[in-house]
């Protein structure tokens, strides 16, 4: 059956309902699961909250988990799905840069817009700054337009380059994820006891 | 510790155990058998050997000629701008790529026409649209395009124009031409289809 675009059950004009649909759905998510606090997402980083870990890791392995029963069902043609082009060293100095951002800023950008839409003015002042560099990139992409298409792998899996099948794989990371996710729970109990709860 | 997150993390544990047990024998997507019934009693599957003439001579950018016997027969006598694809190895990825492409009409040519009917049901169930079969294959093109026979006298109209088109083919095959127009031949490049590309996004 899926993915219902290209298998033209719906056109391609659902896109942005779709789309729409799917941001309201994100963002309930991030707000609910307490995303709009920077104290909350930065936590991970210091070891008293975990939940940006635990969110992100449920979110992959019930979507990868979840996908591979859909191939085997027939509701969705894994051959079908957009994979993103993978490009190995500019991906890796992008997440860094992310991940520097994410400690310094207290916000990814998906979270600080929910946090904006509760009214956060750190939020605010961090999404301006996503603007700055949204810019900047833009005007000085010419500078790095090189690094930034090298390495292109095109759109492999990491079964693609491995190797190793896809079921292997989701099984070995959801065993990792839910021993992070008890683990997680021992660290923070612990270091709990020594720092003042934040009410968020 | 709360007890529903035991009964999840059990949960969850079971379901990526399942995905091991998941059998994975792809099969490839097909379409409605009586889908495929209906297209095959369709007349219009076939390309006579002198509309693959015209369309040759007329340098249609359109035309897709598969010729579908072995190498060493194709090496040995091929249509102009045939690709080969041998039956044997028709259904891998990269033989594939040469059917579904937007604008153009896939002709299959083999010795007769039996190999690539085949090669047509393959890919007719495979889903790939406007795939062609050469009426009566190679054969039927030496017989009626290379050594076209003079109709009676009692025939149609139509068949003498027929004649005059196939002498006129004759002469274009053979190399035997009466006269150069000096025009260049067009080269067809065959395009092979671009994986389709949807929405990139992130978080």
């Amino acid at each position: 059956m899926g993915p219902l675009i290209p298998n033209g059950i719906i056109t391609g004009n659902w896109d942005f309902v779709v789309a729409i649909l799917l941001g309201i759905a994100f963002g309930f998510i991030l707000e609910a699961s307490g995303f709009s606090s920077s104290r909350n997402i930065t936590g991970v980083f210091y070891g008293y909250n975990f939940v940006v870990l635990r969110v992100f890791f449920t979110a992959v392995i019930v979507a990868m988990v979840g996908i591979l029963y859909f191939d085997y069902f027939g509701w969705l043609d894994l051959t079908k799905i957009f994979i993103l082009p993978t490009y190995l060293t500019p991906m890796i100095v992008g997440g860094v840069i992310m991940g520097v951002g994410f400690i310094l800023g207290g916000f990814c950008p998906g979270t600080s817009f929910a946090a904006i839409a509760i009214g956060k003015l750190d939020a605010l002042f961090f999404t301006i700054g996503l603007y700055l560099g949204i810019y900047l990139f833009s005007i000085s992409f010419p500078l790095f337009a090189n690094f930034y298409d090298s390495g292109n792998m095109g759109n492999v899996t990491f079964t693609d380059v491995t190797g190793i099948s896809a079921s292997w794989f989701a099984f070995a990371f959801t065993a990792i994820a839910l021993a992070a996710f008890w683990g997680t729970a021992v660290i923070e109990k612990r270091i709990r006891k020594n720092i003042t709860e934040y009410k968020f | 510790m709360n007890r529903n997150y035991i009964y999840l993390t059990l949960l969850m544990l079971i379901l990526a155990i399942g995905t091991l047990m998941i059998n994975k024998t792809k099969e490839p997507n097909q379409i409605e058998p009586k889908q495929l019934l209906f297209e095959l009693i369709q007349p219009t599957r076939y390309v006579s050997t002198d509309q693959v003439a015209k369309m040759i001579i007329q340098n249609d950018p359109s035309l897709e000629l598969i010729d579908v016997r072995n190498i060493k027969e194709f090496e040995a006598f091929s249509l102009p701008k045939a690709i080969n694809v041998p039956l044997d190895s028709l259904i891998s990825k990269n033989s594939l790529l040469n059917f579904g492409i937007q604008g153009t009409k896939v002709v299959f040519v083999s010795n007769d026409d039996i190999a690539s009917d085949q090669a047509w049901i393959l890919t007719k169930r495979l889903g790939y649209k406007s795939t062609y079969v050469m009426k009566g294959g190679l054969n039927l093109w030496m017989e009626t395009i290379i050594n076209p026979k003079q109709p009676e006298e009692t025939e149609s109209a139509a068949a003498f124009a027929t004649y005059a088109f196939r002498q006129g083919a004759q002469l274009y095959f053979t190399g035997a031409k009466t006269e150069d127009s000096g025009a260049p031949k067009a080269k067809v490049e065959v395009q092979r289809k671009k994986k389709s590309g949807g929405a990139s996004g992130g978080c």
